[in-house]
């Protein structure tokens, strides 16, 4: 967001950082930060050509199609230029989708469809909701409430956020709904303790990456956090012959997600990005006070924040009751629709909150998704994924391996596959098949893998193309693509770990997992 | 009129195939630069009775068709053509085993796709490009256990792309319909289905492209990288 220049006294601060519907989401690029960063800029950009004309022109064995190893180019050099950021990222997705296009990896169709795809309208009509929160002033309330509550100290005000989407997430499946839904409290909070994207702190990092991890790790708290989860649950019955219920995957899910957000919570502001002293409290001259009085004066609930209220509760009553759509008016309403719905609200004339002029749309963030979604679906399409994913199972040569190795490498690779690709879906589509074909094949009920691995496929938190909440957070311009990497990896490795040690004990109490050293036939 | 023939044909070999049990049929097919091929079609047979016998090929415009496994004397070979693909009459004279391989070589004139232009179309496909396409279809009545169909590409040619490959995975089947592979050190593609019943399908069509890449993505790169280094020093530049 940018807001405009720096004030004199604690309330003319506190309110300049209050009046969010005179920010934008910028799209402005975040500066370099230090010399390395300055470096990275610079050596990204040959860098990620490097990059390409190694893919491209390497000889790879025969199972790779021409198409596939053009698109895996293209996607790495992406891939580069996204992380080392030589020039903004919506930029690199559209050079990514005009290489897709010359390289003959994909046709013009398939490249521009992706900005009609179900995804990038949900972002753009939670984007309508959000500016609805924003504008009539329900978000600064929210808010103002939080910090009072919870925000005598940072670390209580962060442990805030986590509850708040340890709730939301078995309720609306949607990650990007519940992101911009939450996505003005963070800004609001996160300016109280000083960090914006001018002057990004490390309670900001910690804030967005945070509630990051609290909105992806959480969904795997229960089979339908996501449907890619539940396309999960439908590959282990249908290719591995049995039928997971609800409380299966929570039993093993929730206690997994919730260890490691809160893990996140502690690691995050005591070692990752360490809150100094002086972050650990609101920034305000007056402290508390200042935002009490400011809560106060904004006086009992207004009509058009009343109005946003009750949208928002029916949009929210449509995501969270999907499963009875069908029964109850003879279609499903996806998220999406939901969303429309809502926005049709919103902007409604006179019985609305909003002018179309007033939504605050990032096109330029829904440009970056878009990119990322080309790339991610023409490595898919080209096969291109999958050979690679097979070429790395080949090469770790599994079978004899003890139980415990193999579900190591599995769930690693199920962890950080996350990296290299933009789609929950697509990514189970292709990997947890090959798990359960591979798991048969070494002699192993494919539950005893499958099953953990698919506990790995919401955890797309490594980079701001992992997933819908990494694109629409990167956007507040609070951290920067390597401090998502840092942050993202961590979580994954933790995730890591927890799943292995829980493979040892009680996935195998429960009768999961066989013994940890045991050998197959 | 041909379809009539060859339903008329399929129909008086009907009541000799009943029992019959194709086990397995693998084609292999190894392509020349210029389009012309040399293939083999191998099938694992079960309760053979002598009589007559229909063996769909998948290709058109087959020719020097001959047995290549030893059959008993007396076994013929015929061949007629309908709906795109060949379908080979085989008489089993008395005496055939009842479990049986029957291997037989044939050669395919061309096996790339040939499309015609009207006068002003323009071609789909850019300049050095060739379409290679298989489809067979199950015409006779017994079915057909495992489908393998392995094309071998020309020397120097390589799959840019899969077009088609049918019929669509089952739910239960998760290895690809069609896989790029290197057959007997050379690119190749492998069609594979575990069941084709009477009136199934399997076909795949592939994009096959000259393996070596032309070198202009190199250059452009290589411009492109020494201008950037150039023009952007600045962004590198210590500030102060």
């Amino acid at each position: 967001m940018t807001a405009t220049t720096a004030l004199p006294t604690s309330d003319d601060r506190l309110q300049q950082l209050l009046d969010m519907e005179k920010m934008t989401l910028s799209s402005a690029g975040r500066a370099a930060q230090g010399r390395a960063e300055q470096w990275m800029r610079y050596l990204g950009f040959p860098g990620g050509i490097a990059v390409f004309l190694f893919f491209y022109y390497f000889s790879f064995d025969g199972g790779l199609s021409g198409a596939a190893q053009a698109g895996l180019a293209c996607f790495l050099l992406a891939l580069v230029w996204w992380i080392t950021e030589p020039f903004p990222t919506y930029v690199t997705s559209l050079v990514l989708m005009f290489l897709l296009l010359v390289t003959r990896t994909a046709g013009s169709k398939a490249i521009m469809d992706v900005l009609g795809m179900e995804v990038i309208w949900l972002n753009l009509l939670a984007f309508i909701l959000s500016s609805m929160l924003v504008k009539t002033r329900l978000a600064k309330r929210m808010a103002l409430t939080l910090v009072l509550r919870f925000g005598h100290k940072a670390g209580w005000a962060l442990l805030a956020f986590l509850i708040i989407q340890m709730v939301l997430a078995p309720l609306i499946p949607a990650t990007a709904a519940r992101c911009v839904m939450t996505l003005p409290l963070m800004l609001v909070v996160a300016a109280i303790y000083g960090s914006t994207e001018e002057s990004p702190n490390a309670f900001g990092r910690n804030l967005m990456l945070l509630n990051l991890v609290g909105i992806s790790v959480l969904s795997s708290m229960t089979m339908t956090g996501s449907s890619a989860n539940l396309i999960a649950v439908g590959l282990i019955q249908s290719m591995g012959g049995h039928r997971i219920y609800y409380m299966d995957w929570a039993r093993l899910g929730a206690p997994i997600a919730i260890l490691t957000t809160l893990a996140m919570w502690f690691l995050g502001r005591k070692w990752i990005f360490p809150i100094s002293a002086e972050e650990q409290i609101p920034r305000l001259p007056g402290g508390l006070d200042v935002v009490r009085r400011k809560r106060e004066e904004m006086g009992p609930f207004t009509l058009g924040e009343k109005k946003a209220v009750v949208i928002f509760a029916l949009v929210l009553l449509l995501w969270m009751t999907d499963v009875f759509h069908l029964r109850w008016f003879g279609v499903e309403i996806s998220a999406p629709f939901a969303a429309l719905l809502g926005a049709v609200i919103v902007l409604f004339p006179r019985w609305g909150v909003l002018q179309w002029s007033e939504a605050d749309i990032p096109w330029h963030l829904l440009i970056f998704s878009a990119g990322a979604y080309a790339g991610g679906l023409a490595l898919d399409d080209t096969g291109a994924a999958e050979w690679a994913v097979r070429k790395l199972f080949d090469r770790l040569a599994l079978d004899q391996l003890p139980f415990g190795i193999v579900f190591t490498l599995i769930v690693a690779v199920m962890m950080y596959s996350h990296l290299l690709t933009t789609s929950k879906t697509v990514r189970t589509m292709i990997l947890i098949p090959i798990i359960i074909t591979l798991s048969k094949a070494l002699g192993w009920d494919p539950v005893s893998l499958a099953l953990p691995a698919a506990l790995c496929i919401d955890w797309v938190v490594g980079l701001p193309i992992s997933g819908k909440p990494n694109v629409i957070l990167f956007s507040t311009n609070q951290y920067s693509v390597v401090d998502n990497l840092k942050y993202g990896l961590i979580t994954c490795t933790i995730g890591v770990v927890l799943l292995v040690i829980s493979a040892a004990t009680w996935f195998h109490w429960l009768g999961i997992t066989p013994s940890f050293w045991a050998v197959a036939r | 009129m041909r379809r009539l023939v060859v339903a008329l044909v399929l129909l008086a070999t009907a009541s000799g195939a009943r029992a019959l049990e194709i086990r397995s049929c693998h084609v292999r097919l190894d392509v020349a630069e210029g389009g012309s091929a040399r293939g083999t079609v191998s099938l694992h047979l079960a309760a053979v009775e002598p009589g007559r016998i229909a063996i769909p090929l998948g290709f058109a415009d087959v020719q020097g068709l001959r047995l290549a496994s030893a059959m008993p004397a007396g076994t013929t070979l015929t061949s007629v053509s309908g709906n795109g693909q060949t379908i080979v009459l085989v008489d089993l004279p008395q005496g055939v085993a009842p479990e049986t391989t029957l291997s037989l070589a044939f050669e395919v004139r061309q096996a790339f796709v040939v499309t015609k232009l009207a006068a002003g179309e323009k071609s789909t496909l850019p300049e050095g490009s060739r379409l290679l396409r298989h489809a067979l279809v199950n015409s006779q009545p017994a079915t057909i256990g495992s489908y393998r169909a392995e094309v071998l590409f020309p020397d120097g040619m390589r799959a840019h792309a899969i077009r088609e490959a049918l019929p669509k995975l089952g739910k239960k089947e998760s290895e690809p319909r069609v896989r790029l592979t290197a057959i007997e050190g050379r690119n190749g593609a492998r069609l594979q289905v575990a069941r084709l019943l009477q009136g199934d399908s399997a076909s795949m069509q592939l994009e096959l492209v000259p393996r070596k890449r032309s070198p202009g993505w190199l250059i452009a790169g290589l411009i492109l990288s020494v201008l950037y280094l150039v023009h952007f020093r600045d962004l590198i530049a210590k500030k102060g």
